[in-house]
């Protein structure tokens, strides 16, 4: 459904995108994972033909996407990061307006509206002005505007930010529906654990390059990592560090403020190994977590840095 | 439709925008009024004073041109014979506005600017043309020569012309140059409007923007919905202004009503084509596009009076080509034309050149925007 081959953004000596490469198939859920600033929101404009880009092609459906490639802006639906709403308007002419600018046909429209409305769960704020909605609300009204002409490919940027768990549970369920009743869905986020709810399909990105893609499981397996695990232990000794390190399967180890936390490749028993250790030596410890890996720890191990480290302090 | 209908409801429930386009007029010629004083709204203008220089043994053209003047006096002129060296002292001494100089060619002489003066050249204009008219008609079509004195009748019956629809009896406020200056900058208003509009189509200044340029809705239809109905709305906003200035300060605007709409009309015009230009084709942020807006309404307005009465003719003296192209200025000139100098060719050049500015400004903005990508947004 798209193809963009080898696309070059500048912004004067910033490289934004550097020969950035995707193919997006009908029917997926693609999830475009990266840190603030990686290019994520710049591929999505280029590819909307909003952005000039220096080099590289992008086709939609098979046909260059243009300025005014107006049949094929008529399939594509919208939701921008910042919500792109009229004050001045209620929440049902908004919808309305949104939808009016695809769909002529004013009883089909009507019908659509309503769909929209319901689905996002607006039904009963309709004769409110956006202003006086929740920051949440806000947030569904946008992807309302953006999807009520049901189109066949739906272009999310980062939608759920600043939103709610609640707010957001609802956003996930309502992408998923979506696809399911056949939109294909691109979506950009830098919250691994949604891309990793809903995306079928996912490329991590920065830096404008594209560092990996496939499956969450394809990507997992692409690490070394294999579990996780996070002790809370007090008086360690660099001694006691170099044994765990020591221990079948384990890759890394790291102590910092009474935390230890260990790497291991994918194996069983890794976490009775590090425990039996500690217990023979008499190591006082406490909470003890054990995890599979993330889409954080691809990224980590790919860039040798957290997705989580560059989000300036974001708590999810 | 829904493009208009979306378009006019985003508009109006806009209130700071409404608010500069139309409460700021409405309060600045309250404060117009209010500064004046009541008591000169209603001041009469009487017959303007001027010396005729002749001499006893005066040339056909002359001849003429003094009994243009005749039939003026006690009208639209109060005509004093005088001598020159007296003429010339009572001009110094502002007993008399002007001097007509019969002895030669007629030729007008005056030492200030200002509605009265502005009416004697137009009187001198209108003498001149009509004479060169004649002039022609006998030198190139002398079996004309009978019509010939059906024009002179004509150019004989000017001052009960003038009595009907000029400024003679007219009731005149002295200080309307300040009114039409407020009307003219109203109508410049507009070009919040536009650029406000703008502003919600372009994907580098908005979110909306953004949303609005995917839409498969072609930029010139979104230009031409915008000018429609901006047009329209802010139409109503001049003439609503109008209606305060004349039925409430009762400040008289003049008697042509449909010339008095028309020059509001392409006002308004302008005023949306403006914006819609500054909206689109301008690199500067949102509020820099406003603080242009502020400029482009505020510093027309100022060369053409809305501060200082005289500011008009002080730029016709110093810089005539300014008033030309300054959209306040011809507004402004426009209304002079239907309501102080009664003159339909004058109306019709400042009617002309807002036309043209208005078609060339929408069209360098569509052109602008009609394939854009941009760099960064």
């Amino acid at each position: 459904m798209i193809q963009i081959k080898n696309l070059v953004k500048r912004y004067g000596s910033l490289l934004a995108l550097d020969h950035l490469n995707l193919s997006i198939h009908e029917g997926e859920v693609f999830g475009l994972l990266g840190p603030n600033g990686s290019g994520k929101t710049t591929a999505i404009n280029c590819l909307l033909a909003l952005l000039r880009y220096d080099k590289g092609s992008i086709t939609v459906m098979g046909e260059p996407m243009g300025p005014d490639s107006y049949e094929l802006k008529r399939q594509i639906g919208v939701v921008m990061q910042d919500v792109a709403v009229f004050e001045q308007m209620s929440v049902r002419e908004n919808v309305d307006y949104f939808c009016g600018l695809y769909i002529r046909d004013k009883a089909r429209r009507k019908e659509l509206v309503e769909d929209a409305i319901q689905f996002v769960g607006l039904g009963e704020y309709v004769k409110m002005r956006p202003k006086k909605l929740s920051g949440g609300l806000r947030r569904r009204l946008n992807i309302a505007c953006g999807i009520a002409h049901r189109p066949r490919l739906i272009i999310m940027d980062e939608p759920t930010v600043a939103v709610d768990p609640q707010s957001r549970n609802k956003i996930l369920e309502g992408i998923l529906e979506l696809n399911r009743q056949g939109s294909t869905i691109i979506y950009t986020s830098h919250y691994m654990e949604e891309v990793e709810q809903i995306c079928s399909q996912i490329a991590i990105i920065d830096h404008g390059r594209v560092l990996a893609s496939g499956t969450k499981e394809e990507l997992k397996d692409m690490i070394r990592t294999g579990e996780t695990i996070t002790i809370e232990a007090v008086a360690l000794e660099q001694e006691h560090l170099d044994a765990l390190r020591a221990l079948p399967h384990v890759f890394d180890v790291s102590y910092k403020e009474q935390i230890l936390v260990i790497r291991c490749s994918r194996a069983r028993h890794n976490l009775v190994s590090v425990l039996h250790y500690l217990e023979g030596k008499d190591l006082v410890f406490g909470k003890v977590f054990s995890e599979l890996p993330t889409l954080n720890d691809v990224f980590l191990e790919i860039t040798g840095k957290g997705l989580r480290d560059q989000q300036g302090g974001d708590g999810r | 439709m829904h493009l208009v209908r979306y378009r006019s409801i985003q508009t109006v429930r806009n209130w700071s925008q409404m608010f500069w386009a139309l409460a700021f007029p409405i309060i600045l010629g309250t404060f117009f009024y209010v500064s004046f004083g009541s008591g000169d709204m209603g001041e009469e203008m009487g017959p303007i004073p001027v010396a005729v220089v002749a001499d006893a043994g005066e040339a056909a053209d002359t001849k003429a041109f003094m009994d243009f003047l005749e039939q003026m006096d006690g009208g639209v002129l109060q005509v004093l014979p005088m001598e020159e060296e007296a003429a010339r002292e009572a001009l110094q001494g502002d007993e008399i506005i002007g001097i007509f100089d019969c002895r030669r060619a007629p030729s007008l002489t005056v030492a200030g600017t200002g509605i009265s003066q502005s009416i004697l050249k137009s009187l001198m204009d209108g003498y001149d043309k009509n004479a060169a008219l004649i002039a022609s008609i006998v030198r190139d079509h002398p079996e004309k020569i009978p019509e010939l004195s059906e024009a002179a009748a004509a150019l004989g019956q000017r001052q009960e012309m003038t009595e009907d629809v000029g400024v003679k009896g007219r009731t005149l406020d002295t200080n309307i140059s300040y009114f039409f200056a407020l009307i003219a900058y109203a109508c410049l208003a507009g070009v919040f409007l536009g650029t406000q509009a703008s502003l919600d189509s372009q994907a580098d200044l908005s979110a909306l923007g953004a949303r609005q340029s995917v839409a498969p809705v072609h930029r010139l239809q979104m230009i031409l919905t915008d000018l429609l109905v901006l047009f329209f709305i802010h139409f109503g906003n001049v003439l609503i202004l109008t209606c305060y200035i004349r039925f409430v300060l009762k400040v008289d605007l003049g008697g042509d009503v449909p010339a008095l709409i028309l020059v509001e009309w392409m006002g308004s015009m302008i005023g949306i084509s403006m914006g819609i230009l500054v909206g689109r084709i301008s690199r500067l942020g949102m509020s820099g596009k406003m603080g242009l807006c502020v400029f482009l309404t505020l510093f027309p307005s100022f060369l053409a009076g809305l501060m200082f009465g005289q500011m008009k003719n002080v730029v016709e003296r110093h810089c005539p080509i300014v008033n030309r192209i300054n959209p306040a200025a011809v507004l402004s000139d426009a209304l002079y034309s239907i309501s102080v100098y009664n003159d339909g060719e004058r109306l019709i050049r400042s009617v002309a050149i807002l036309s043209i500015m208005s078609v060339g400004m929408v069209a360098v903005a569509y052109l602008a925007v009609r394939r854009v990508s941009y760099d960064s947004i």
